[in-house]
């Protein structure tokens, strides 16, 4: 996506709501679509998408303009939505009798089954394959959001779409088999 | 070729991430003759359609909710929020309505020809033409000034409130800067913000509404306060607002055709006036709005700017409702009722003294008030020089802070910096850059220079950045002074620039006469007054040309060989006439569409108004 003008960063740094908000309105739709990727619920994901921004509010005085502006909002989203996930952790270990996410009522079966398939992907590789997919970085962009080399990335994202594909053609086998 | 190798490089050619010379013909073969590896091709590519390509229409908008957490709120005493929890949930602010269709009915009847700064003859008052070189040069004679001013703002709202604000700036060469606001209902500063070299602390009061039957603010608990140390020298981020002392940015690129309005006395000083736009003064207004939050002005508001006379000082700021149409729709959407000639916002120095001592304490923060927010931004001082030193630097610079920046996830950077008086320039490098594009922020367009014996850089479109990639080491120069200084200090680096690589995105970079091989019939700007000359890229047979101007003007023209407009985008795109031909305009983009000999023409600014797109669009010529 377009890089915002330097002015307007500058100027929501400076602690300008009116510039941060134009920052938040253009942001909002990749950080919320990632972060239900992510977290495989709308709901929650707009929790954490508001946390993502606040978060990008309080840092703005240290963004340097050294990674893109994108790149940086959609680190401070996935580790949002990683302390989210590990909290879901702690939370299910207090408390493991809680049901198993189900897919929303009336959602598009191809949709609740690509769900279903990122939820069988460790976290790693995961966030790996939706930061190339839902938001369309570069690896090298990745291997920054990240915080890993870019040769990593790059295995990860391989094998996110094996296990991915391994899963699909998993389920058909059993679909031809039920019939 | 094995499968896993075959579906690694399918996975790779996918994300576009294969490298050169890849044999992409064996993959192919191979995927041909494999099913298993054209299944996982298949697969790969409709995950991709599902998660990029999902319709957006449930996306949730999360502006006012976040806003809400930060801003005003409404109802006094509830829990305060900087207490290290989470704040309280907070209902969503409705929405304002966006366009009101009489007025979009207004833009459809309008014509071009209305008045474009920079286009058109001489103003009549040639005395303020040496303005913007006499702003830049008058940076290096000041050494510190402390003013006293008075900041009036008019309502927005129709309620027919003004906010009345007393504000002080102290300053001392190069980065020392204290800026206080206080509202008339409060007893306490609305805004403090110190910077002194290394240090940034900030301080603005969260639930203060500027509404006139609020009640009850501020309390200790409702101040914001950001404390920032390791600040490297110039930090963008944590950024001094110098324009208030010179308003250099509003005066680069310079222009000459200003329009004067003479000399009067304010605050016992001689003080030469001039006409801008808010747009030109956009910088000044973003550094005076520092944590002020004033309200929104529109680009095309006139503005009289008073200087002070031998030191180029703001001494008074005047900004007026604009009377166009454009203005109008503009004013429903924010929901305001100005009135064209309206004064809505008003800058005013009651005192002011320049270049005289200045007491230590004015840079202290204040000792009991702790930081909601203590960040460390990674500067250390360190060696000088830290990286590579320009031989030729503007007269009468010297060294000023030197370290590097490390510890903050990104590359370890070494920054030199040089001054004279406000006048700042800086250097910064790394030997570690990842790629992709270019060092120092430059933003998406940028021109290529040749500096001879130093080879190749590449200059922000607004000429205020530098930057050259080397063999293992980028550098990029920045600075307050001229853009013909920043290239001669960027040339005398000893450090020799070569061409991006093919993968990062500056790589589209291209000239005109590229441009013009590209899209035939392509269109240029004539020479603007005020304007730089174009930052040329070529993406997909689409060319992009990205003019900036003086001050936030600037404007980007988007030309494509699809002889058909795309269905729009946006819902409130109207119909006009553009050049002889039937067109069509979206005010939320601030983009003009046509289609000309074949051609498809897209005009955007969020800096000019309609009246001056129209205008621009009309001037447009062959290259």
């Amino acid at each position: 996506m377009e890089e915002p003008e330097p002015a307007l960063v500058r100027a929501a740094a400076a602690g300008e709501l009116a510039a941060f908000e134009r920052l938040v309105r253009a942001y909002q739709e990749p950080v919320w679509r990632f972060l239900r990727r992510l977290l495989g619920d709308a709901g929650v994901a707009e929790d954490v998408a508001q946390e993502t921004f606040l978060r990008v509010f309080r840092r703005l005085p240290t963004f340097t303009f050294e990674a893109r502006f994108s790149t940086w909002v959609f680190q401070i989203a996935r580790n949002a939505g990683v302390d989210e996930l590990r909290a879901r952790n702690r939370r299910s270990r207090l408390a493991s009798l809680a049901p198993p996410p189900a897919s929303a009522p009336g959602m598009p079966e191809a949709r609740a089954e690509i769900d279903a398939a990122l939820a069988s992907l460790p976290v790693d590789l995961r966030e790996a394959i939706l930061l190339i997919e839902v938001l369309g970085l570069r690896y090298h962009e990745v291997a920054r959001v990240l915080g890993v080399p870019e040769g990593t990335v790059k295995s990860r994202v391989f094998s996110a779409r094996t296990r991915l594909h391994r899963w699909s053609t998993a389920d058909e086998e059993r679909a031809s088999r039920e019939v | 070729m094995r499968c896993d190798a075959a579906r690694a490089a399918i996975s790779l050619r996918l994300d576009g991430e294969l490298p050169d010379g890849a044999d992409v013909h064996a993959v192919d073969e191979h995927a041909d003759a494999c099913a298993e590896c054209a299944g996982f091709e298949r697969h790969a590519e409709r995950v991709r359609a599902a998660l990029r390509f999902e319709a957006v229409g449930v996306v949730p908008d999360l502006a006012p909710a976040v806003l809400a957490d930060l801003e005003p709120r409404e109802s006094a005493g509830g829990p305060a929020a900087g207490d290290g929890g989470h704040p309280p949930p907070s209902t969503a602010r409705p929405r304002r309505p966006l366009v009101v269709a009489a007025a979009l009915a207004a833009i459809a009847g309008m014509a071009a020809g209305a008045a474009f700064v920079g286009l058109g003859p001489e103003p009549r008052s040639p005395a303020a033409a040496d303005l913007p070189d006499r702003v830049l040069a008058a940076q290096a004679g000041i050494e510190s000034l402390d003013a006293r001013f008075q900041l009036v703002e008019d309502d927005v709202t129709g309620d027919r409130w003004e906010r009345r604000l007393e504000g002080r700036l102290v300053y001392e060469a190069p980065e020392s800067l204290a800026l206080t606001l206080s509202g008339q209902r409060s007893t306490e500063a609305d805004l403090r913000l110190v910077v002194d070299g290394e240090r940034w602390w900030q301080s603005t009061v969260r639930a203060c509404s500027p509404v006139p039957d609020w009640t009850g603010c501020p309390d200790e608990a409702r101040r914001w306060v950001r404390s920032v140390r390791g600040r490297e020298p110039f930090s963008e981020s944590s950024p001094v607002p110098l324009e208030l002392i010179n308003p250099v940015d509003g005066f680069t690129p310079a222009a000459s055709k200003l329009a004067g309005l003479g000399t009067r006395t304010i605050a016992g000083r001689r003080a030469v006036g001039v006409a801008l736009t808010a747009a030109q003064m956009g910088p000044f207004l973003d550094a005076l709005s520092t944590g002020a939050h004033l309200r929104g002005v529109h680009p095309g508001d006139p503005v009289e700017l008073w200087l002070d006379d031998e030191h180029l000082v703001p001494l008074e700021v005047t900004v007026r409702a604009a009377s166009d149409p454009d203005r109008v729709r503009w004013a429903s959407s924010q929901g305001s009722t100005d009135r064209a000639g309206d004064t809505i916002l008003r800058f005013t120095v009651t005192s002011v003294t320049i270049n005289e001592p200045i007491a230590d304490e004015a840079f202290a923060t204040p000792p009991r008030i702790p930081p909601d927010e203590a960040l460390d931004a990674g500067f250390r001082p360190g060696a000088d020089p830290a990286g590579p030193v320009p031989f030729d630097l503007p007269r009468g610079f010297r060294p000023y802070r030197s370290g590097t920046i490390s510890g903050t996830g990104g590359p370890t950077i070494a920054v030199d910096s040089w001054t004279d008086g406000r006048a700042w320039l800086a250097v910064r490098s790394t030997r570690e850059w990842a790629g992709g594009r270019l060092f120092g922020g430059l933003g998406t367009s940028v021109r290529t220079v040749d500096l001879g014996d130093a080879g190749v850089a590449y200059v922000s479109d607004d000429g205020r950045k530098v930057a050259l990639h080397a063999d293992g080491l980028d550098v990029v120069v920045s600075g307050s002074v001229a853009p013909d200084e920043l290239r001669a200090a960027a040339a005398t680096l000893g450090v020799t620039g070569l061409r991006v690589p093919p993968s990062w995105d500056e790589s589209a970079t291209a000239t005109l006469a590229e441009a013009a091989d590209a899209v035939p019939r392509l269109l240029v700007a004539p020479e603007l007054d005020g304007f730089g000359p174009p930052a040329v890229r070529i993406a997909d047979g689409t060319v992009i040309q990205a003019y900036a101007g003086a001050g936030d003007r600037g404007f980007t023209l988007v030309q494509s060989r699809v002889g058909a407009l795309t269905p729009p985008a946006n819902g409130d795109v109207v119909g006009i006439g553009v050049r002889g031909t039937a067109g069509r305009y979206s005010a939320e983009r601030g983009q003009l569409e046509w289609v000309e000999a074949g051609t498809t023409h897209g005009l955007s600014s969020h800096t000019l108004t309609l009246a001056e797109l129209l205008a621009l669009a009309q001037s447009l010529g062959p290259a």
